[in-house]
């Protein structure tokens, strides 16, 4: 269908663009609004965007259920570490300049320490998770609470 | 104050850990994933004994998140009611997910196990956080996590029955919590912190400027733990939330996470709200009379029941109101009594909903009227029950009988022998509904029908553990009665 044929190439097109901006908002999220969960959002919504617009087995493609649970999992894990490294340098749990994390000059990309690492797995974090949610509600259902592919 | 060492945060985070592992594991290593979990636990319980130790050295300590004093930053302060609301919160867990090993096999569908696990340790993470954390805003995001965690450890039995149930929980947990912000909100305008101690000062400075702001927040306060604790009027959740789930889930939610709730509204009223605001308006007296007509009107609903873990349910929301009536009477008596039924409470229902469950585990029966002469085939699980009814009704030699005796104890002491009368009633009324089932399960002349399914050893081997921490609580209590004493004159 010739519609379906404008929806397709447009997202497949968009798609990349959405992700380097959210790629761009998680790492600025120091120095401009957003951060982490926005960047996240946006860079989830580009895979969403891409299973709607052919079907779920194309998203699936791009991201498994597999990775984007384990990703889900660590960018959660890579959180809480980065604070357990800051005990590690001697400071308290999440500690920032206090533990030692090079701060950088104001204003520059690389003046947050250890803010930037924690957003990029915040980024990762919300990202998996959007997907896995869109996913999870356009399975099926089966009766013990696991999902099935739909056709 | 002194500075605190890492143990606070450690507890914390090893549980978030394990809450972001034990998924992950799951898919790869079953076994591994439900031991990671446990060591986890294990860890946070022996923590927590070690800052016991800590606060019996050097007194009130504090940890800086992000070594960032308040009151910019989130502050964690371990003192000895604290230290003890920890010990009861990563104990009793920790004995309860040793009964879920087993339990949640027969439960639950065997894809979903590695996320219960999950969801446990983020229940647990946020309620040790809950006790520790001196830091309204925070007090709040744990809150969240908590309710959401709660609910889910209910809708992940997939039946209609738990999905309503937790639907209702969710919706009405959200209202509270909704409250709770509001309330922050006010009183972040009128002082502008959120951490206790600097609004306590704050607020004595502020209540006379502004008492509509205060008042209103306050309200907001004991609606918000009202309907997270279960506190009378806002009771309606429960039942349902506390029958349908899985058994484990049923004693954890009965067990710790109303408690939770009725220790943060006894922080917020007397390590937030300075002593004038109490003496302005009689919010103590408010849920001092809520509290009485909770004890009332549980044990009479529990009556009504037909199903066993349904009157476990009910039973709750007369025994949580004695946590409330302690704070109610503002007494450091009547406080002891209604700190250590925290307690108690958290021991003997535990244990009686986790003996409902290898009920179930084992015949699939649930009607009270079908259980006569259980006691017979199952004698372990029907004994934890009938040592558990007598706590509950507080006969002596158990927990329940120190709790309600330091309650009317304090009860006398304000002079109010209505409340003292309260608490025989219902103690009555509860022998009333509990009695028939113990006497019905050994005494009656009737075989029991069913067919029998063994229970599992560690779950046999929890009850016992049930019994001997009931029967302790009720025999030793000197220590955590002083403990309570020293900690509460510093209130008054």
């Amino acid at each position: 269908m010739l519609e379906d044929q404008i929806v397709r190439i447009t997202s497949r097109l968009v798609a990349p663009f959405i992700q380097v901006y959210g790629i761009y908002v998680i790492l600025h999220g120091h120095l401009s609004p957003g951060g982490g969960f926005s960047g996240g959002a946006i860079f989830g919504a580009s895979l969403v965007l891409i299973a709607l617009s052919f079907n779920l087995e194309a998203g699936v493609k791009q991201i498994s259920h597999q990775t984007a649970s384990v990703l889900e999992s660590g960018g959660a894990l890579g959180f809480t570490v980065t604070g357990l490294i800051a005990i590690a340098l001697g400071g308290n749990y999440l500690a920032n300049r206090a533990a030692g994390f090079p701060l950088g000059e104001a204003g520059q990309f690389f003046s947050s320490g250890a803010i930037m690492v924690i957003t990029v797995f915040v980024g990762i974090k919300v990202a998996s998770t959007i997907t896995t949610l869109f996913y999870n509600i356009i399975e099926k259902e089966t009766p013990h609470g696991n999902s099935k592919q739909a056709d | 104050m002194e500075s605190a060492g890492h143990q606070p945060v450690l507890i914390i985070v090893t549980l978030l850990i394990s809450a972001f592992l034990s998924p992950l594991l799951y898919r790869w290593r079953k076994f591994l994933s439900g031991m990671v979990l446990l060591a986890a636990l294990t860890g946070a319980f022996v923590t927590a004994l070690t800052l016991l130790g800590q606060v019996a050295r050097s007194g009130e300590l504090s940890y800086y998140l992000g070594n960032w004093p308040p009151p910019w930053g989130i502050e964690l302060v371990i003192d000895p009611l604290r230290v003890y609301m920890l010990l009861v919160v990563t104990g009793v867990s920790l004995w309860i997910f040793v009964y879920a090993l087993r339990d949640l096999e027969h439960e639950l569908h065997h894809d979903v196990i590695g996320w219960y696990y999950s969801l446990y340790a983020l229940l647990v993470a946020s309620m040790s956080a809950m006790t520790l954390t001196n830091d309204l805003f925070n007090l709040f995001v744990l809150m969240e996590i908590c309710a959401i965690s709660a609910c889910a450890i209910i809708t992940i039995k997939d039946k209609r029955e738990c999905l309503e149930a937790g639907f209702k929980y969710l919706i009405m947990s959200a209202m509270g919590t909704g409250c709770f912000l509001l309330g922050v909100a006010m009183i972040y305008m009128v002082t502008g912190y959120l951490n206790f101690s600097f609004i306590q000062t704050g607020l004595a400075a502020a209540l006379s400027e502004y008492p509509l702001n205060i008042f209103t927040a306050a309200a907001l306060f004991i609606v918000a733990f009202g309907t997270k604790a279960a506190l009378f009027p806002l009771h309606v959740w429960l039942p349902d939330a506390h029958a349908s789930a899985p058994s484990p889930s049923s004693a954890m939610l009965s067990g710790l996470v109303i408690k939770i709730y009725a220790f943060a509204l006894f922080m917020i009223f007397y390590r937030v709200f300075p002593r004038s605001l109490l003496d302005a308006i009689p919010l103590n007296e408010i849920i001092l009379w809520l509290g009485a007509m909770g004890v009332m009107f549980g044990s009479i609903y529990a009556m009504l029941q037909t199903d066993l873990k349904k009157m476990l349910a009910y039973s709750s929301i007369g025994q949580i109101a004695f946590i409330f009536m302690g704070i109610g009477l503002d007494q450091p008596l009547a406080l002891t009594g209604g700190l250590y039924h925290i307690m108690v409470h958290a021991f003997t229902k535990s244990m009686l909903f986790m003996s409902a469950g290898a009920i179930i585990y084992s015949t699939g029966v649930r009607r009270i009227s079908d259980l006569a002469g259980i006691g017979r085939v199952l004698p372990i699980p029907l004994l934890a029950f009938t040592i558990g009814s007598a706590s509950m009704i507080g006969l002596p030699g158990t927990g329940g009988l120190i709790s309600k005796w330091y309650l009317a104890l304090g009860a006398l002491e304000t002079g109010r022998i209505f409340f003292l009368l309260v608490i025989l009633a219902s103690s009555l009324l509860n022998a009333i509904y509990y009695m028939p089932i113990v006497i019905n399960a050994f005494m009656s002349g009737d075989e029991f029908k069913e067919k029998v399914k063994t229970v599992p050893p560690s779950m046999q081997a929890t009850l016992v553990v049930g019994i001997l921490l009931v029967v302790i609580s009720g025999i030793f209590s000197r220590q955590i009665i002083v403990l309570f004493e020293q900690a509460l004159t510093s209130l008054y």
